[in-house]
């Protein structure tokens, strides 16, 4: 996966190195701001009320 | 195709080669050559020769090929070679038992009959040979390897688990940090509304009334705990939803407000989102938790944990904090009275909303009047679980109205520490 994505990355080296944080960047904030916070109620942590 | 190179060797090969052989091997023994005679045959002059012939044709394949580029400056061969060609002739001269072994295998091996000699020779052939014979592929398949389906499979499981593990961690420190950082924003957002809101109230000289704005997600009054530090300081949200709490405790709908008779209950974050009460646990009995509204100051201070309640008056509860703290239970009534399970902390199943009754584990009926007014927190238990809920019970202990003519004064136990 990860090998198939770099090869597919254009440019020299450098600039792949740069492309392939800023797809790293990418789904960081993606996870943090979208998945997380749909995922959290979901989860069995952090419910701190009583019914 | 080994002819012509082959032919050409001599000028290096012959003089490393010849000599080398032909003591080791003694007469050279053709092995094709059938002797016949019995004794040949016992001495297992037959086998060898079967199996010599093999090694001969492998030798031969292997061999020709790494001797045509020291002949030929850059011809046909050089592309099967990379590696070896390039390395070859500089060794040469310098470490004499390569060039021989080359060299033998090129003319000298057919001849050989000697066992050492002739595995030796082959070992080194063996070597060559995977450069030679699957050169082509191999450096191919270097640069671009075509794996199996199995092969693949299993790398991109290998890829997708390490990267699940790391979604988790990431998931951690989204919990535990940046949460914080959100909820701290939305905190400070509710609690300039609420300055300003306090502020714009002011009646001038006038006596206010206590009179709340409860709207959901809204704050509407702060809490202390001085224990925790002189900064801690959360504004009081309404509401216990999932987005009330982002911004900070919030207010079970429809409980008692700060001061009142009944339950003042409040529920707040232990980790992440700013973590208001993540150290409930280290509330002692008689620790202060102070809550300012708009008109006044209310000072609720822990109850007696389980287990002090005996000998409190003449124990803890003779220090100067614990005026006016003292064990619920009434010693006269059957049971202990209503107030008889209120202690200063209980960890209870997340079902038992009794907790915030308005006298706590409570269901029978007594008039407000007779209600003390209680303060209740509650937060997840154990830390990062939902499993159970950590509860704490205060009692009101003092109260005031804040003077219009000195807004800035704060009651005496947000000194305590």
């Amino acid at each position: 996966m990860y090998e198939w994505i770099w090869r597919h990355l254009p440019g020299p080296l450098a600039l792949r190195v740069v492309e392939a944080l800023l797809l790293v960047a990418v789904v960081v904030t993606l996870l943090m701001f979208v998945v997380f916070p749909w995922a959290e109620p979901l989860l069995p942590f952090n419910n701190v009320t009583t019914e | 195709m080994g002819g012509t190179p082959a032919g050409g060797v001599p000028v290096t090969g012959a003089p490393g080669r010849r000599p080398s052989p032909s003591p080791a091997g003694g007469p050279p023994r053709r092995p094709p050559t059938p002797q016949g005679s019995p004794v040949a045959d016992r001495l297992g002059g037959a086998p060898r020769s079967a199996a010599d012939a093999p090694t001969e044709r492998v030798r031969a394949r292997a061999v020709a090929p790494p001797v045509e580029p020291t002949q030929f400056a850059k011809p046909v061969f050089t592309g099967s070679l990379p590696p070896a060609a390039a390395t070859r002739p500089p060794q040469r001269p310098a470490p004499p038992v390569r060039p021989r072994t080359i060299d033998a295998q090129t003319v000298v091996i057919p001849r050989v009959g000697e066992d050492r000699d002739a595995q030796n020779l082959h070992g080194v052939a063996d070597a060559d040979d995977e450069y030679d014979v699957g050169d082509e592929d191999a450096v191919a398949a270097r640069e671009h390897p075509e794996d199996g389906i199995g092969r693949k499979a299993v790398r991109g499981i290998g890829e997708l688990l390490i990267t699940a593990g790391l979604v988790v961690l990431l998931f951690v420190v989204y919990e535990v940090y940046v949460t914080d950082l959100v909820s701290a924003g939305k905190q400070d957002d509710v609690t300039a509304a609420l300055d300003d809101q306090w502020g714009a109230n002011t009646v001038d000289g006038a006596q206010r009334e206590a009179k709340y704005e409860l709207i959901e997600g809204s704050a509407f009054a702060k809490i202390y705990i001085p224990v925790f530090g002189p900064d801690y300081k959360f504004s009081i949200v309404e509401g216990t939803t999932d987005a009330d709490l982002e911004v900070g405790p919030g207010h079970y709908v429809g409980t008692a407000l700060p001061g009142e008779p009944g339950n003042f209950a409040v529920a707040g974050h232990r980790v992440g989102k700013g973590s208001p009460f993540n150290d409930l646990d280290l509330l002692n009995s008689c620790d202060a938790v102070v809550v300012e509204t708009q008109t006044g100051w209310f000072v609720y201070r822990v109850l007696p944990m389980e287990g002090e309640e005996q000998g409190w008056a003449e124990g803890r509860g003779r220090s100067e904090k614990c005026a006016n703290v003292a064990p619920m239970k009434d010693p006269a009534q059957p049971g202990g009275g209503p107030y008889a399970q209120t202690v200063g902390q209980e960890i209870v199943s997340p079902k038992q909303g009794e907790v915030i009754n308005p006298i706590p584990h409570y269901e029978g009926e007594v008039p407000v009047t007779q209600q003390a007014s209680l303060l209740t927190l509650t937060t997840c238990h154990p830390r990062f679980s939902d499993k159970e809920r950590l509860i704490i019970h205060a009692t009101l202990v003092k109260q005031w109205e804040k003077n219009p003519d000195k807004p800035t004064e704060t009651p005496p136990e947000l000194e305590e520490s």
